[in-house]
């Protein structure tokens, strides 16, 4: 199986990119996309293509596909349906599995690996909540979480990032 | 009484007493109960699905199946909230064997998801539950001096097949709650255009530059506040003039309010008990144009 | 019922057959058959002496059942068949086996065996022949008229074509003036000649000399005899079938005289009524009372009944020199008999406002490709000149933009074909009349096929035109300027363009005219293809034509298409109605299925399932009905038979008995050491995939057994079941491929039947294995020789079937 076949396959069988092959390269999500208009460094319609052709390394090693900015604006516009946004996702995912992830990420992993939260609530800040007028936080479900994260390998994913 | 189960996440209690207390005191005004059940998580947003989206996916909808047991419909306060559960609760109804999938996973912590209950975001348990006319009635102080740029941001309305909150090309919900206060709503450029809010911490220089965009556009429009409905944007326009006045050197002194905040005010609700001290522009010059219109 | 007396031709092909099949031991076998009463041995049978041979026992009474075993049935039937009739035997007593490609040719490195399956094939031909009935031909009539549905150049060519030839022909179209979309268009691409050209009649219409083309308004057209024009006109019922359809029609009032009207404008002058002119695209006004311009067919004023203010002002009626307006003019109700259909009713531009991206409709400088035709043409409402709709001023930076809606999965999948010749055809007209306009095009590809389109294309891009590769995401407005903005990627350039624009042009997909769903759904049967357009039958083999007979379709209806391509599709569709017409009757043998009402349980699958739609519900007491098949629309496929669970339903010539008699013989005797094959193979594909397979002499093992049913669709569960108690050790379902059943559906039901048996034998502890469905086309001889090699080694190694009891 050729390369752009085996990367395109790898794509379209992970949740969020079986869409991918309907692209016909019109450039709508381009056009679309409010960070391909101010940086080089990110172009959706460049980023599927390379994807298409195979070039798995470029795409998943390189920083492109962590400057979408999830808006969406591709995914709504694109006459071929494809989820752009959702395949970038995709595309994270993998990159993720081998390795590549910025450290902004690796802290939200952890974050919701220990807390729950990708954001922290520090004590000091809940603290303030009787006085401002706000009745207190419940507490996170951490015992469903955990075993969520165990069931779909993300505890998994998150040492492998580590190491990296 | 309308009662829904209150979805905080995670950025709001954490950076925005201003949000939770103006949503919550505005709900209750209206007459909206609001239940705060135990055992949520992160709703898992665009950063979580970047990860993995399949457990993000699972987490999203181990948290609607909280509101299920409940006997509840889920409110969300954050659009990113209401990305993920809503675009979770959508794709799960509809898609068999992806919920097949997903419960799977789910039965690993004692939940099934059954699909028997909605998310809505606050604008849409305004315009449903308490409707415009009522609304308008319930209205003390009309914000008639007031012209506000309505700021949808992006995952109110994006993916809108899965969401279906509003028109994605020619929304009308957030104007229309906004003209329901009696304060006018400012059309301006690249209204729906995104504040770059999700590529903060990872190249922050492209997410100024799109937040700087934004203000630009709203200042050249008249506009008094822009009014938001998302914490990220929030952030992004407001903490953002900040680091956009240090490191771009221009100011633009754009207060940023979320429309419960104006709603707030509308009703009659005292500004001090709104924590607007969070708020890093200053929005005395809104509040006291408010206070003083009668 | 007189004894059945078979008389049995057997061919040796000029002594080749003798060379592998014993004759001797095949006569000898048969002469001990009851009811053979005549066994004769020749070279050849469908010519010559062997001819006259059946001619002559049929015409001495010696035999009324004819079994002819020869070397080229499917060719060889036809000639042996007429014989038969004219020596006076109901041709359909004939039963005609192949005994060279199914069963020398094959086995010939097996002779005695292919000798032993030869008397397998002799007899089940016998005890079928036996088995078989006088089948009659009927006649229906065909009424020599037609109906056209719509009046555009196709439904014009078409009608005219019909008219010339003598036929009467009605042609109606549902607006006041003939003309369709090319009247408004302007010009045709790529010959940027005159839109509104049709071919001049043969007819005799003298003064009109008779040239290869002429516009339509002096073409001649509307003066052909036996040609009658209904404008505004509507079709509201049809009724009746093939050869007489029963067609009602609704006139709309012109309210003005057709015979009195002199053209002579003095009613429009004192109209007070002035609304949006719609057909030239809003970019001006018309009166209450108007006429479009250039004028088609026919030329007279009408008045729009939704704004005229009739009686209340009646200005125009005393201004009119020749009183030829008429307030009081209804509606009328037409009824016609006719004896074939045509549908012209064209396309129309997708609605791009749903396309919000692009506010058309909403930002008024945004414009369809139709409404700039409008423009540009010099009798349109600017005069030729290319304007903004908002403040009317010149238009001299134009954008256009692409694929509105089309290749769009959002609105319409499919590409339309045409819309990149019209951007180009108009970009070239407005930059040779204003060489000063900046023209740019965006395109995702561009499409440029048919002849001479490619010089087209370079000839724009001679003229300056420019080309951008990306798909605009959306137009914006500049309110202070009152500009447009197009937001583009040059995907080739990799640079993002925000071009600026006077006006911007949309090239919409083309979807089918106003209307099209209401047609289709009373009494012309659901003819409409997955994106709303007509579906021909078959686009390769039977263009213009539709599932129903005296039934056509031609032109933009059934896709988007240029003007040479739908002049092409007029003629086609005029002279399938033509040949359809032309002997005034139609004949149908009655190879069709009836049913039995005693037996029928008014369970309405049948209808559903018939391809032919020629299964009607007919009621017999209240409430119940029982399915009628028609003689004239039933095609003889026996997909119905197959799917009535009563079996109430049976078709001549392939009777459940007959089958049963053929299935019980061929499995009579093996002959070999392997387990007998059972392979029923529909005529069209499967039954030919056999044939090619001997005629390549490709081999295969004796124990595989052919016979022939019309269609896979006809089988039945139990008929399966029937095979294996008849001694089949397995049993192959030969069919066409399921998208390309020569019967539309029978080779998906009969998957479906398979399926349904194989869960069954394996309730009953059988093997599902043991029966298998294959689809294949004549040209795959080879699969069927490795099918019936696969489906031998696979029951060798299943080993025998042993069931309980006996047949």
């Amino acid at each position: 199986m050729n390369q752009a076949k085996a990367f395109s396959n790898v794509v379209t069988s992970r949740l969020g990119g079986e869409t991918i092959t309907a692209c016909y390269q019109c450039g709508t999500c381009a056009s679309s996309c409010p960070v391909a208009k101010i940086t080089e460094r990110f172009n959706p319609r460049e980023v599927i293509k390379l994807s298409l052709l195979g070039e798995k390394d470029e795409v998943i090693a390189g920083d492109a596909i962590w400057l979408c900015c999830s808006c969406y604006n591709c995914q709504e516009r694109c006459p071929q349906k494809v989820e752009i946004a959702d395949v970038i996702y995709a595309l994270r995912n993998i990159a993720l599995k081998e390795g590549y992830i910025p450290n902004i990420y690796s802290e939200f992993a952890s974050a919701l690996s220990n807390d729950g939260r990708i954001v922290g609530v520090s004590k000091f800040v809940e603290s303030k909540r009787p006085t401002l007028g706000l009745p207190p936080l419940q507490p996170t479900g951490m015992e469903a979480l955990k075993k969520i994260l165990s069931a779909t390998g993300f505890t998994k994913l998150q040492k492998k990032e580590e190491k990296s | 009484m309308s009662s829904y189960a209150l979805f905080l996440g995670c950025t709001i209690p954490a950076r925005q007493p201003n949000y939770e207390l103006s949503a919550r005191k505005s709900l209750a005004k209206l007459g909206v109960e609001l239940v705060d059940l135990a055992n949520f998580t992160c709703c898992c947003p665009p950063p979580v699905q970047s990860i993995d989206l399949e457990t993000s996916l699972a987490v999203a909808a181990y948290n609607i199946c909280l509101a299920e047991e409940a006997d509840l419909d889920m409110v969300t306060l954050c659009s990113g909230c209401f990305e993920s559960l809503a675009m979770t609760n959508t794709m799960l109804k509809n898609d068999e064997e992806l919920r097949a999938r997903i419960n799977r996973i789910l039965t690993e912590a004692g939940k099934e998801f059954a699909g028997n209950k909605e998310v809505k975001h606050f604008l849409q348990v305004l315009v449903d539950d308490v409707g415009l006319k009522r609304l308008k009635q319930s209205v003390t102080r009309p914000l008639n001096n007031i012209k506000a740029a309505a700021f949808y941001g992006c995952h109110a309305l994006r993916p809108s097949e899965l969401l279906k909150l509003d028109d994605p090309e020619r929304p009308r919900i957030l104007e229309n709650l906004i003209e329901t206060l009696g304060a006018k709503s400012v059309e301006y450029r690249n209204k729906l255009k995104c504040c770059g809010g999700l590529l903060r911490g990872f190249s922050d220089d492209l997410a100024l530059n799109l937040a700087k965009e934004k203000l630009a556009n709203t200042a050249k429009a008249g506009a008094d506040c822009i009014a938001t409905l998302c914490p990220f944007c929030f952030i992004a326009l407001d903490l953002g003039q900040l680091q956009i006045r240090s490191k771009l050197n221009e100011t633009f002194n754009m207060p940023v309010l979320h429309y419960s905040e104006l709603l707030s005010l509308a009703l009659g609700i005292d500004p001090k008990e709104l924590a607007l001290e969070t708020h890093k522009i200053k929005a005395d010059g809104v509040v006291s144009k408010i206070l003083r219109s009668r | 019922m007189n004894r059945t007396k078979v008389g049995v031709f057997l061919s040796t092909c000029g002594d080749q057959l003798s060379e592998i099949l014993s004759f001797d031991a095949l006569t000898q076998y048969v002469k001990e058959i009851p009811g053979v009463t005549l066994i004769v041995r020749s070279s050849e049978f469908w010519r010559g002496n062997g001819l006259q041979a059946i001619v002559d026992a049929i015409k001495a009474g010696k035999i009324n059942r004819v079994v002819v075993a020869e070397g080229l049935p499917k060719l060889s039937e036809v000639k042996i068949v007429e014989a038969v009739e004219e020596a006076g035997l109901n041709p359909y007593l004939v039963e005609v086996i192949d005994i060279k490609d199914h069963c020398a040719w094959p086995h010939r490195d097996t002779p005695s065996e292919a000798t032993e399956k030869a008397k397998a094939m002799l007899l089940a031909a016998i005890e079928r022949a036996k088995l078989l009935e006088p089948i009659e031909k009927l006649e229906f009539p065909v009424l020599k008229s037609a109906l056209v549905i719509g009046g555009g150049i196709a439904g014009m060519q078409a009608a005219e074509d019909l008219a010339d030839l003598g036929f009467e022909v009605h042609l109606i179209e549902k607006e006041p003036f003939l003309g369709g979309l090319a009247a408004r268009a302007g010009r045709f691409f790529p010959t940027d000649d005159c839109a509104i050209c049709i071919q001049s009649p043969v007819s005799d219409v003298k003064t009109i000399t008779h040239t290869s083309r002429k516009c339509v308004y002096r073409s001649g057209f509307s003066e052909v005899p036996n040609l009658n024009i209904l404008t505004s006109s509507r079709v509201t019922g049809v009724e009746g079938g093939p050869g007489n359809y029963k067609v009602t029609i609704e006139k709309k009032p012109r309210y003005v005289n057709e015979q009195k009207c002199v053209t002579c404008d003095l009613c429009t002058a004192v109209c007070p009524v002035e609304v949006p002119d719609e057909y030239n695209a809003r970019l001006k006004t018309r009166k209450a009372i108007y006429m479009n311009i250039p004028n088609v067919h026919p030329p007279v004023y009408v008045i729009d009944e939704n704004v005229c203010k009739f009686h209340d002002c009646a200005k125009c009626v005393e201004v009119c020199p020749t009183k030829a307006i008429e307030l009081n003019q209804k509606s009328e109700q037409i009824t016609l008999n006719v004896g074939s259909v045509i549908v012209a009713t064209g396309f129309q531009e997708f609605d791009s406002s749903i396309v919000k991206e692009y506010h058309y409709g909403h930002y008024q400088d945004v414009v369809t490709n139709l409404e700039l035709a409008r423009m540009i043409d010099g009798f349109g409402p600017t005069g030729g000149a290319i304007i903004r709709p908002s403040d009317r001023k010149s238009a001299r930076k134009i954008v256009f933009i692409q694929c509105v809606g089309s290749r769009d999965k959002r609105y319409n999948a499919y590409c339309s074909s045409i819309c990149c010749m019209i951007s180009l055809k108009h970009a070239m007209l407005i930059k040779s009349a204003y060489p000063d306009t900046d023209i740019t095009l965006c395109y995702i590809d561009i499409r440029t096929t048919g002849r001479q389109h490619e010089d087209y294309y370079e000839r724009a891009r001679e003229m300056g035109i420019k080309f951008v590769k990306g798909r605009p995401t959306e137009i914006t407005r500049d309110p202070d300027k009152n500009r447009l903005i197009v937001d583009v990627e040059d995907a080739l350039l990799h640079r993002f363009l925000e071009l600026d624009a006077d006006l911007v042009v949309l090239a919409p997909a083309m979807v089918t005219s106003e209307g099209t769903k209401e047609l289709a759904q009373i009494g012309l049967g659901s003819l409409l293809d997955e994106d709303g357009f007509f579906r021909e039958y078959n686009a390769k083999l039977r263009p213009t034509e539709t599932i129903v007979r005296g039934l056509y379709i031609c032109g933009g209806a059934t896709f988007p298409k240029d003007a040479p391509t739908a002049s092409l599709h007029a003629h086609s569709a005029a002279l399938k109605a033509a040949k359809f017409m032309t002997t005034g009757k139609m004949i149908r043998d009655q190879r069709t299925a009836v049913v039995n009402e005693e037996y029928c349980g008014d369970c309405r699958f049948c209808p559903v399932t018939c391809p032919y739609g020629a299964i009607n519900l007919v009621p017999t007491t209240e409430e119940h009905f029982v399915a009628q098949v028609s003689e004239i629309m039933c095609e003889g496929c026996g997909v119905c038979v197959g799917t009535c669970p009563l079996g109430a339903i049976e078709l001549r010539h392939s009777r459940p008995n007959q089958m049963l008699a053929q299935m019980k013989a061929l499995m009579s005797i093996n002959g070999t050491a392997k387990p007998l094959v059972l392979a029923i193979c529909c005529s069209e594909c499967g039954h030919t995939a056999v044939d090619s397979s001997g005629m390549a002499m490709m081999q295969y093992p004796a124990n595989v057994r052919v016979m022939k049913v019309p269609c896979t669709g006809i089988l039945q569960v139990h008929q399966f079941l029937d095979a294996f108690k008849a001694g089949a050790q397995g049993v192959m379902v030969v069919g066409c491929k399921s998208d390309g059943c020569h019967y539309e559906v029978g080779s998906e039901k009969a998957e479906k039947k398979v399926e349904l048996t194989r869960m069954l034998l394996k309730e009953f502890g059988i093997a599902p294995e043991r029966l298998e469905m294959f689809n294949m086309v004549f040209i795959e001889g080879d699969k069927f020789a490795e099918a019936a090699q696969m489906m031998t080694e696979r029951l060798e190694k299943l080993g025998s079937l042993q069931l309980a009891g006996g047949l």
